[in-house]
């Protein structure tokens, strides 16, 4: 048993792209093994650090038996160069191929007896097919090369068995050696197996596995947060960031100036997260406090990564609390007028024309949601405001925060400030979502304002290209009808927007843009059911012939369905409807004809006069008003029926010879498929 | 050659004097920078154009950038509507660049070994150029002092053979050096002349033209003026005036741009004015070029 392994050396290889290679060369090496049915430790891994990306599988046979084959060769009248090339490249003479007839004529063949092969050859004639199958996200050339890789590949050390492979991918010839100085390449030592190399840079406190490094990483951070009585925020993606950009962690604690704080913790921390990568802290109260981690990729012996870091964060942060002085204090209201030099989007006006139909739309909207008219019109009057800022210019991912700061700052009512700030929410499937109505409502009157606008001159996303992300502008006004269960006329909003583009001398085709935005939000709710894991049919059902007004509907009945089609409840009404509306389907004429209701005076027997009376229960129930709110309830009810249809279907022959005994039966079925797609579109479930 | 550095403080003219050096012994032809107004050293015709085709090409230079919107009137010590990078640019770019970079650093006093220095996934792209590569900013001890971009793609064309580009910003390098904490407290020269001597009029006054005085009317006008010159240029296959057209153009758009008075939309859309003329006149290059 040997073991395989490849270590593939680089310059600085970015954090995300090292995830996906590890994820790739894994899968990749997996396949080849399989494929070629050696045995292979299957707990293997691939372990990556910014330079080196590395293969380590043991427990390998180092020869595989292959089994005697008879291989197909050319046909018999094929030009005699094909036969020439089949002998070259399996290696034999032609005494020993063979005519044989198929079923599509005379071929060769060649009879190859059962024989052991090196997987050490195998090895070196395919990794580098397998190394070339990696899908980078994002790859490059270099230098006069044709290779891609993620940043330049310098060498490739593989190693079977502690031998050498050899092979070559594009113009790199692999050997035994790499490079030990990630810096300068100058360094260069021999490896003959995979524990050795561990060992080595072990013993430089380099730490090739990424798990072992986030592990330590972790444990540092967390005895320094221990000692100091500190809180971090659980951030995943920054954490595993900083894992994959470090080969040799070492966390250093700096701190920046108290008087700092003053400035929102939002720029703070942005500041230190996405710029710096560093790790802000926070108090047990959850305050942001004045330390931070860096995790550096050296030991600072000298205290220069300190000192440098702080001075970084000094400057960084300098500069926001100049902005932050200055901007708070400039007048939300008096700025609005400026608005009307910052265009919003050619074609749809500036901001301050924006704002002026954001503030219509959220009024109206108002109304809906009880919240105040006065209150969510000056929301909407100052929420661009901050775009004119230096702080926003500075850091736009901020945009919304940074307004709501302002208008704290300068008095603004708390829902006002709240609503400013969380206008921008939320940003697609995983963002936060917004739950205070005068969030919600500025939000909303947003995203409708722009995607009326964008439909109304015509910039649609087509199926590959959305530099608007309009898109995600619907997904975002889809949750936050959905997820915060708002009852609203989306149709009649889509129409008021319109009418209030008009008002601004903007004529768009409102019967245009009601099908086409109506279309693309459905399409947008697809999506968002399908995220939320619900089954296909049941998203094609409830989504079919809907109406824009009921998406919210629609979305509480898939779910509840999704929840309940496996159990008891749903598989019995879906059982009760299928019954019957097979025999309908079979029934083609049924459809036209129809009169809408079954006459009690033609039943024959009790099971259908039972069925007939169990239908008009039901129906009452979806009568008597609020019913059909309570999802499940209803569902209930529909699966109540089903003893009822089974005692129909065991004791009632359908195809009487009487035809208007039949035709009566035939309406009852019709009737009781009428009342269930009251509830749903069940005839697009699969059974 | 480190311990003497150590004894005094580098200043910002011996830093350009020993990067220039160095390169220079690499090789590089160090060239002057060029006598327009442009955003950054890319767009000096020594990369942007050397960049496209075939032939092999080194240099190092200074160039003086502008960046209207980043003026602050001099009141602020991190920013500078004018400011200067050194830029180093090898086709194809060589196999020991990381090694030659890290002792260029060394050569201005930072030994690799001390700082944490870190090459942090920055893939570059200019709209206006149509140019995009793939590279780092590296950073020094968190402090950001030099891009490091292979380019893939110039005028919207595929480089081949690529190139790798390094620029240092001058300023940022300097305090880092120096342990300043405002650009303007810079020591220029052995005799103490401090940046702010040599450059605080200027950015208060410039700041001023971008932000508030310029003549938007004017410009725009210019703008279409200088665009259909260069349109004219290209037709008659004469790439370098043409670019020199183009990137007064671009200068032009960011003056406007500083105004505030370009839109978001409009933006994209002159960006795009631009990108068309540097393709066409990517592709007057190349055939003069075969």
């Amino acid at each position: 048993m040997s073991e395989l392994f490849v270590e593939l050396f680089s310059e600085e290889i970015p954090a995300r792209l090292q995830i996906n290679a590890r994820n790739e060369l894994k899968k990749n090496i997996k396949n080849f093994f399989i494929d070629n049915q050696i045995k292979f430790n299957e707990n293997f891994n691939v372990y990556s650090t910014p330079n080196r990306l590395v293969l380590h599988v043991d427990k390998i046979p180092n020869e595989i038996k292959l089994s005697s084959e008879e291989i197909k060769g050319p046909n018999v009248n094929a030009p005699e160069k094909a036969l020439e090339g089949f002998i070259r490249s399996n290696n034999t003479k032609l005494e020993k191929i063979f005519k044989k007839n198929t079923e599509k004529g005379e071929f060769y063949f060649l009879n190859k007896e059962s024989r052991k092969i090196k997987v050490s050859d195998l090895l070196e004639k395919n990794l580098s097919e397998i190394l070339k199958k990696i899908a980078w996200n994002k790859s490059m050339k270099w230098a006069n090369y044709d290779l891609y890789w993620g940043r330049p590949l310098k060498s490739i050390l593989a190693i079977f068995n502690k031998k050498p492979l050899n092979f070559d991918f594009n113009h790199i010839n692999s050997s035994n050696k790499t490079f030990i100085d990630k810096s300068l390449e100058e360094n260069i030592k021999i490896f003959n197996d995979f524990h050795s190399y561990l060992k080595f840079f072990k013993q430089k406190g380099i730490l090739i596995d990424q798990d072992l490094r986030k592990k330590i990483i972790q444990n540092m951070i967390n005895e320094i947060i221990n000692k100091k009585n500190l809180k971090i925020e659980q951030n995943d993606r920054l954490i595993d960031e900083i894992v994959n950009i470090v080969e040799k962690p070492a966390v250093i604690v700096c701190d920046f100036d108290k008087k700092f704080l003053n400035i929102p913790s939002e720029i703070l921390i942005t500041t230190m997260q996405s710029h710096q990568k560093y790790l802000p802290t926070f108090d047990k109260k959850n305050n942001l406090t004045n330390n931070f981690f860096v995790v550096s990729d050296i030991k600072d012996t000298k205290g220069f990564v300190k000192s440098g870091n702080e001075r970084v964060i000094e400057a960084r942060l300098s500069d926001a609390e100049f902005f932050w002085e200055k901007n708070k204090t400039q007048n939300l209201v008096k700025q609005v007028d400026k608005l009307k030099n910052i265009n919003y989007f050619k074609g749809l006006g500036s901001y301050f024309d924006k704002i002026q139909r954001m503030r219509k739309l959220s009024s109206l909207i108002s109304d809906d949601f009880l919240i105040s008219k006065d209150k969510i019109e000056i929301a909407s009057s100052i929420c661009k405001v901050d775009l004119m800022s230096d702080l926003v210019g500075e850091f736009p991912e901020l945009q919304g925060i940074v307004g709501g700061h302002f208008a704290r700052f300068q008095g603004f009512d708390k829902e006002v400030c709240l609503a400013v700030s969380e206008q921008y929410l939320p940003n697609g499937m995983e963002s936060k979502l917004p739950k205070k109505m005068y969030s919600v409502a500025l939000s909303l009157s947003d995203k409708l304002d722009s995607l009326v606008g964008f439909f109304g001159i015509n910039l649609k996303p087509t199926s590959s290209k959305d530099p608007y992300a309009i898109r995600r502008m619907a997904i975002s006004l889809v949750r936050l009808i959905v997820e915060n269960e708002i009852k609203i006329k989306l149709k009649d909003l889509i129409v008021y927007t319109c009418s209030v583009y008009r008002d601004q001398g903007y004529e768009f085709d409102t019967k245009k843009i009601q099908n086409e935005l109506s279309d693309f939000i459905i399409e947008r709710l697809k999506n968002y059911l399908k995220e939320k894991k619900i089954r296909q049919d049941i998203i094609e059902s409830s989504t079919f012939l809907l109406g824009l007004d009921d998406i919210l509907k629609a979305y509480k009945k898939s779910l509840c369905l999704n929840k309940n089609i496996k159990k008891e409840i749903g598989f019995e009404t879906i059982a009760a409807y299928k019954r019957s509306s097979n025999i309908l389907n079979t029934e083609e004429k049924m459809s036209t004809e129809s009169l809408g209701f079954a006459d009690p005076g033609l039943f024959k027997n009790d099971y259908e006069k039972k069925l007939y009376k169990k239908i008009n229960d039901i129906r009452k129930y979806f009568l008597s008003i609020g019913k059909d709110e309570n999802y499940e309830e209803s569902l209930k009810i529909l699966s109540s029926i089903n003893n009822e249809v089974n005692d129909f279907f065991d004791n009632v022959i359908v195809n009487d010879e009487d035809i208007i005994i039949k035709k009566n039966r035939l309406e009852l079925l019709n009737m009781l498929c009428k009342t269930f797609d009251n509830y749903f579109n069940f005839s697009k479930i699969e059974a | 050659m480190v311990s003497k550095i150590k004894k005094k403080i580098l200043s910002f003219q011996d830093t350009i004097f020993n990067l220039q050096k160095y390169w220079s012994k690499k090789g590089c032809v160090i060239l002057q920078p060029y006598d327009l107004e442009v955003g950054a050293g890319t767009f000096h015709p020594a990369t942007t154009l050397r960049s496209l085709g075939p032939k092999p090409w080194k240099t190092a230079y200074v160039q003086p950038s502008r960046r209207p919107t980043d003026g602050r009137y001099g009141d602020n010590p991190n920013r500078l509507q004018h400011y200067y990078q050194f830029q180093v640019l090898i086709k194809p770019s060589p196999k020991e660049i990381k090694k030659m970079y890290l002792n260029s650093l060394s050569s201005i006093g930072i030994n690799h070994e001390e700082h944490d220095i870190r090459f942090v996934e920055d893939d570059w792209e200019s709209p206006t150029l149509g140019a995009a590569g793939l590279g780092w900013e590296v950073w020094c001890d968190g402090m950001e002092v030099t891009q490091f971009t292979y380019f893939q793609q110039m005028a919207g064309v595929e480089c081949k053979p690529v190139s790798v580009e390094i620029t240092y910003g001058l300023e940022r390098l300097c305090m880092f050096i120096q342990n300043k904490k405002s650009v303007f407290d810079l020591i220029w020269n052995d005799e103490e002349i401090t940046y702010k001597d040599v450059f605080h009029q200027s950015e208060k006054e410039f700041s001023a033209y971008n932000f508030e005085y310029a003549n938007t009317d004017n410009l725009f006008k210019i703008f279409e003026m200088l665009e259909e010159e260069t349109k004219l240029l290209v037709e008659k296959k004469i790439s370098l005036p043409a670019y020199d057209q183009c990137l007064k153009c671009s200068h032009v758009f960011n003056i406007l741009d500083a105004r505030g008075v370009i839109s978001v939309a409009q933006r994209a859309e002159y960006i795009a004015r631009i990108r068309e003329l540097t393709k066409s006149i990517g592709k007057v290059w190349i055939e003069s070029q075969s």
